[in-house]
């Protein structure tokens, strides 16, 4: 197995935890919207998965930037600039008090990301299967 | 750095603001203005207008008696609280506290009990003791009246009256009685007079054109008989005009305020009036009242101002003689100067000043074509269609069943001075269907106070919403104060509560029973519901009941005694965790004095019905201190806690007492807590830690954290940073100093959220306290937050504000544990909320802690179209009262949908419009940019007069040469302007950020009440008031009426007052008359006035206890805990202080805001270029 091919195993796998990760996000804040659950324990929970998630998609982007995979770290760079403004900024924690008058955004926000996270998964998906065609 | 040099906040000292400045320079000269107030005024209700020029004229004062005279006034009739106030509007005797707060030194410094562990810092070896340098209770720095000042001969003397540049007008006659020679125009002028009448006072507040010296000069002077008969000059000049005018009335509806001023209270009354009125009551004009019901007259003892004077009827001529002596200005009772003006004249005094177009301010061409889609409409048939109306005529008919009646009535916006005495005009009426109501109980619906929609009619269609471009929301006030006067609400003890069992909406008034009465339909999700049968019989005494006495069948406002099922856990009792900041700035200033005195005086008033109130203090500096209430010796226990990092509860119980148990302890400790730390030199506040000490002790419980907080925290969790950079001010950034500066108090916040205590935020700022970031927690813990900007207890002033404010809210009855929900009809969903609360889930507001008086707003947008002729919104607010009961109030308010745009401009209520769009320029503000707020604000009016030209006048498209609105919507663009003005919003360098925060806080919690004055300050000229200004009428305490917020009102010789419900100011021209000076202040003249904070000393002349009355009316008078403080500006004194001052007028120009007369430019050339 060639190192392309071993990269994008690791896209792969890391994409459909990043994948799972935004499904639990959507699933939770329409779980709010619906009143399952109240906003404190809506951040507290999802609090806890926003740096990880970040931090991953990064370590990703590095690892394709470093195996010189340009179109992958291409894809990834937005998000991640994105990501490091909102941290920047100090904006990227959910917040109880607002929760509601920002729901719009958030929500929107989460099915960008999981639609891109999606888009991710099957290009990985893709180069992985190229990479093992061609090295076989 | 960020240090308020003075006290006045908005303006560093040295700033000037030099437009402000030129402006000063020409106080008096009106026409400074590109013609805000031309000679010829088309002011519509202005009738007196044209001799207000004239300052000699005997006519003018004649207004101000008319005032007294006609009960008729706006201005009174609208007054918030009518009959309570009597002797109650004295200004407060400081709670029995020496505002000081001095007490005996005696104690030592550390409460003698043996455990006492507190640090060395109690040591008394350093060398300065700042406690005693600065007593809290010095001596406030008043000067003593001088004693033995000759009286001043009395202003009679006027010197002024002698070279009035506008002498000419002497001659001019009084004009009254020309009215007498003409012919009456129609019943409809009938209206104008009387309508007329009460506008003039607060336009001209007589005589503000005087001279310089006008301190009682052209005073009241009731027209001689002379004048009555002499045709005056301009007679057949006035004559044309009135028929000019007469004719336009025929063809123009009078605007809905009109019709609103006339109905009384008792409409059918009103209607009746207006049936009796002949078109052509002639005769009855002529030489008598115009008032077509005599009877009307007798009822003018209880409600003034709807009501004919009794003495309309019975006119006496005045003296002859009064004409040659014009009476002095506040002078009591001395002379004929006093004697009430002919009464009957007066209403019909008023026609004579109408001028053609007064209706509409400049006759626009295509004005009228604008009133014009209904030809048919005479104006006899409109007011008592409109009578018919108010009546509970069916207007939703009118909305469904073809176009409609629409009555809108539009008025010209330039030209004419705004109309301020409508703002006190209720909202539109609620013109609801005829048995919409199952009861046809007057209180089927919500009281505005209580309650008000910004739209009075509901559109049918999201797109009639959005194509009108009105906001659309609810100003909700659901814990507002019960004040002597208002009827108590409501409630329903036997605890059974009907409610749908589908959307949880409470019965009221407006569902239907249906099947014989078996069943109730929901009026919200039309499910049928069983009706409980103890509605119809009482199991208890086996008695058949009457269901239509229920109260919630009959009251739209209305308490339910909640059972079992709404509690989670029993009731909490009340809980106050006082934490006191005890660092040397706090000592120094005399907070932690005055705040022990006053929690001591307020012992007996906190609330404490069933003996279950409990209470702790803790102390905090660079430790936490405890204080064991509940000591075997009686003696307080003080623990100290110095680590920070985890603070620890010294001991498991006794830190929080009951209120009557620990009573003694409780007060030996508050008699000590200033000596104890008086030496202080610690300058460590760790109010983070301290909170989350106060938090553990009391969460259990639940209930309030009252935070007396004098420096900025410093230490540990919590710990701030001096944010402000005077760079920042007045740019784009500067949203971020009125973010919260720490996550700390916000994630505290949430906890005491879910935990059910609320915090309330006492700061006293002499250096920069990040109100911003504090009054975080009260913002989501339904607190209150209060600011004493350069706080100092040595000021007798702000200590007895600051002891005024903290004992009222200690007594107020606060509830707690609640949540509160809206329902709305089906379609209609409620989408953002503003004010102090956590939002717990999407309609559902948490609020740990509900003080009185405070106001959420809410906005709605639809889900679907609305196919109902009547909408409902239910307020429901689950509760403990401060007696430990559970309860739940219920507030319901029902408004007629309606498929007509004019009918839905007809019925917006500017009032609550102001108030929802305020909170969200607040929210525009503090989370984006000013500027964006700004904007948004005249974005919002440039669509509202837009969308109005465009659809409701016939000059749809095109320019125009002036704006037009309806007249309920006529001082939409004067109450923005208010906005923009505001501290909150204002745009520039100079506010620090502090009192922006405090002001924004201000803005997006006060009730509809307390904060149209915020935004529109109220102003009135004192030195030249009625004499029965200031003295206790049938309704309480008579007021000036209010005049409009220009510096042309202000006269050099003149005492004027204005009010904003937190502040008020005695603004004292540079020419007083020292008989003025001496009446009011004790003083001999102008110069021996000190400018500042005061208190208006108490003399035995009558000026002066008509001010004080005045003041302390102007105090009571709102439901609000706030106290406002009394400024004295002098016309030449302290710049900063005079720019505060003419910062309220906001009709002025004040770089780089526009004047109001620009700013209607500005929006109609907008309009005009149809940027909306």
């Amino acid at each position: 197995m060639s190192a392309e091919a071993m990269v994008f195993l690791f896209g792969v796998i890391v994409g459909a935890g990043l994948l799972f990760v935004k499904v639990f996000f959507v699933i939770l804040i329409s779980d709010l919207e619906v009143d399952y659950i109240n906003p404190i324990e809506l951040c507290n929970k999802l609090n806890q998965f926003v740096l990880p998630e970040m931090a991953v998609q990064a370590f990703l982007t590095t690892v394709f930037l470093l195996s010189g995979q340009w179109m992958a770290t291409a894809w990834n760079l937005p998000l991640v600039a994105y990501n490091a403004n909102k941290i920047m900024n100090g904006k990227h924690m959910f917040d109880a008090t607002e929760i509601f008058r920002t729901l719009g955004q958030h929500k929107k926000e989460c099915f960008i990301k999981l639609g891109f996270y999606l888009l991710s998964f099957f290009y990985y998906l893709y180069r992985m299967i190229l990479a093992l065609v061609n090295d076989s | 750095m960020a240090s308020y040099p003075t006290p006045q906040p908005g303006f560093r000292p040295a700033q000037a603001r030099p437009p402000m400045q030129q402006q000063m320079q020409h106080p008096g000269q009106p026409g400074q203005q590109p013609g805000p107030y031309p000679q010829q005024q088309q002011r519509p209700q202005n009738p007196m207008q044209p001799p207000m020029n004239r300052p000699g004229t005997p006519g003018i004062p004649q207004q101000g008696q008319q005032q007294q005279q006609q009960p008729g006034l706006p201005g009174q009739q609208f007054r918030p609280r009518p009959a309570a106030t009597s002797p109650a509007g004295m200004p407060r005797p400081p709670l029995g506290l020496d505002p000081s707060g001095r007490r005996p030194s005696a104690a030592g410094p550390m409460p003698p009990s043996p455990s006492s562990q507190r640090p060395p810092m109690a040591s008394p070896s350093f060398g300065s003791h700042p406690g005693q340098q600065h007593p809290p209770g010095s001596q406030p720095l008043q000067r003593p009246p001088p004693i033995g000042i000759q009286r001043a001969p009395s202003p009679m003397m006027r010197p002024t009256m002698v070279a009035q540049p506008g002498s000419p007008a002497h001659q001019r006659p009084y004009q009254s009685p020309q009215i007498q020679n003409r012919p009456p125009p129609s019943p409809f002028m009938g209206h104008g007079h009387q309508q007329g009448a009460p506008a003039s006072p607060a336009m001209n507040p007589m005589g503000f054109n005087a001279t310089p010296n006008g301190y009682g000069s052209n005073q009241s002077q009731p027209p001689t008989p002379k004048m009555q008969n002499q045709p005056p000059q301009h007679q057949q000049h006035q004559q044309f005009q009135q028929n000019q005018q007469f004719q336009q009335n025929q063809q123009q509806p009078p605007p809905p305020h009109q019709q609103q001023q006339q109905q009384p209270q008792h409409q059918q009354q009103h209607h009746q009036q207006q049936q009796m009125a002949p078109p052509n009551a002639q005769g009855g004009l002529i030489p008598g009242p115009p008032t077509p019901t005599p009877q009307a007259g007798g009822a003018g003892t209880h409600k003034p101002k709807r009501m004919y004077p009794t003495g309309i009827n019975s006119y006496t001529e005045p003296a002859p003689s009064y004409d040659a002596i014009p009476n002095p200005g506040f002078v009591p009772a001395a002379g004929p100067g006093p004697a009430p003006p002919a009464p009957g004249l007066q209403p019909m005094a008023q026609p004579q000043f109408f001028v053609p177009g007064e209706k509409q301010g400049v006759p626009a061409p295509g004005y009228q074509q604008g009133h014009q889609p209904l030809p048919g409409q005479q104006s006899q048939p409109n007011v008592n269609q409109l009578a018919h109306q108010m009546g509970g005529m069916n207007v939703s008919n009118g909305s469904f069943g073809g176009p409609g009646v629409p009555q809108l009535s539009t008025v010209a916006l330039m030209g004419s001075a705004p109309r301020i005495l409508d703002l006190d005009l209720p909202p539109p009426p609620i013109n609801l269907p005829a048995n919409a109501s199952i009861t046809q109980s007057p209180h089927a619906n919500c009281d505005p106070s209580y309650k008000r929609s910004t739209l009075n009619a509901i559109p049918a269609t999201s797109q009639l919403l959005s194509k009108s471009r009105l906001p659309f929301g609810l100003v909700i006030t659901p814990y507002r104060s019960v004040k002597e006067g208002d009827e108590p609400v409501p409630v329903v003890s036997d605890s059974i509560i009907a409610r749908c069992r589908r959307c949880r909406t409470y019965i009221n008034p407006y569902v239907k029973f249906v099947e014989g009465g078996q069943r109730w339909k929901c009026n919200m999700c039309y499910t049928l519901n069983e009706v409980p049968s103890s509605f119809d019989y009482d199991s208890q005494t086996q008695q058949p009941v009457d269901r239509w006495q229920r109260k919630e069948l009959n009251h739209a406002v209305v308490e339910y005694i909640a059972p079992t099922e709404y509690m989670v856990r029993p009731p909490q009792p009340l809980v106050y965790m006082i934490l006191i900041d005890v660092s040397y700035p706090a000592i120094q200033c005399g907070m932690v004095a005055t705040a022990a005195t006053t929690i001591l005086e307020s012992l007996d008033r906190i609330p404490n019905d069933e003996g279950r109130t409990k209470i702790g203090i803790i102390t905090v500096d660079s430790s936490i201190h405890f204080y064991n209430l509940n000591t075997a010796s009686g003696e307080p226990q003080m623990l100290v806690v110095s680590d920070l990092e985890e603070p620890y509860l010294p001991q498991p119980e006794d830190l929080l007492c009951n209120l009557s148990e620990c009573r003694p302890t409780l007060e030996t400790l508050l008699n000590r807590l200033h000596d104890m730390f008086k030496d202080t030199q610690n300058v460590g506040n760790a109010l983070g830690p301290a909170l989350q000490s106060a938090y553990k002790l009391i969460s259990p419980i639940g209930g309030k954290i009252l935070c007396l907080q004098s420096s900025l925290p410093n230490l540990e969790g919590g710990a701030l940073k001096v944010r402000e950079d005077p760079k920042l001010l007045g740019t784009s950034k500067e949203s971020t100093l009125l973010q919260s500066g720490s996550s700390f108090y916000k994630n505290f916040a949430v906890d005491c959220s879910k935990s059910q205590v609320c915090v309330d935020m006492f700061l006293f700022g002499s250096q920069y306290s990040d109100v911003a970031t504090l009054s975080c927690l009260p913002r989501f813990t339904g607190g209150s937050t209060f600011f004493y900007p350069a706080f100092t207890a040595a000021k007798s002033e702000d200590a007895l504000k600051f002891a005024h404010e903290l004992a009222e809210f200690l007594s107020q009855r606060i509830a707690l544990e609640a949540v509160m929900r809206v329902r709305a009809s089906k379609g209609l969903r409620m989408s953002a909320f503003y004010g102090n609360f956590f939002v717990r889930s999407t309609d559902l507001l948490s609020l740990p802690n509900v003080p009185r008086d405070q106001s959420y707003s809410i906005e709605i947008s639809f889900d679907e179209n609305l196919n109902i002729p009547v909408v409902c919104f239910q307020t429901a607010l689950l509760h403990t009262s401060s007696s430990g009961e559970r309860r739940i109030r219920v507030l319901t308010l029902a408004v007629p949908v309606t498929t007509s745009l004019s009918e839905l401009y007809m019925s917006a209520d500017q009032v609550a419009i102001a108030t929802l769009l305020s909170c969200k320029a607040v929210e525009r503000g503090m989370n984006s940019k000013l500027d964006d707020a700004r904007d948004a604000l005249t974005n919002k009016c440039v669509d509202i007069l837009g969308v109005y030209k465009t659809h409701m006048t016939a000059s749809s498209s095109g320019a125009t040469p002036n704006l037009q609105i309806c007249d309920n919507l006529k001082l939409l663009p004067l109450l923005t302007l208010g906005m923009l003005k505001h501290v909150a919003l204002r745009g520039g360098s100079q506010i620090p950020s502090d009192l922006r925060s405090y002001a924004m806080h201000l803005l997006s919690t006060l009730p509809s009440q307390c904060l149209i004055p915020f935004l529109h300050p109220r102003f009135y000229s004192l030195h030249n008031m009625p004499e029965n200004c200031g003295t206790i009428g049938t309704d309480g305490i008579q007021m000036p009426q209010t005049m409009n917020l220009s510096s042309e009102r202000l006269e050099r010789g003149g005492l004027f007052m204005l009010e904003d419900g937190q502040n008020i100011f005695l603004w004292v021209g540079r020419d007083a008359v020292p008989q003025l000076c001496m009446d009011l202040f004790g003083v001999p003249n102008y110069e021996s006035i000190r400018g500042g904070k005061t208190t208006l000393p108490t003399l035995d002349s009558d000026f002066n206890q008509r001010v004080n009355l005045i003041v302390g009316k102007t105090r009571e008078m709102r439901r609000s805990s706030y106290y406002p403080q009394l400024y004295v500006i002098k016309e030449d004194g302290d710049a900063a202080l005079r720019l505060w001052f003419l910062s309220h007028l906001i009709e002025d120009r004040a770089e780089p805001i526009m004047s109001y007369y620009q700013y209607l430019g500005h929006l109609k050339d907008r309009v005009n270029s149809g940027s909306f």
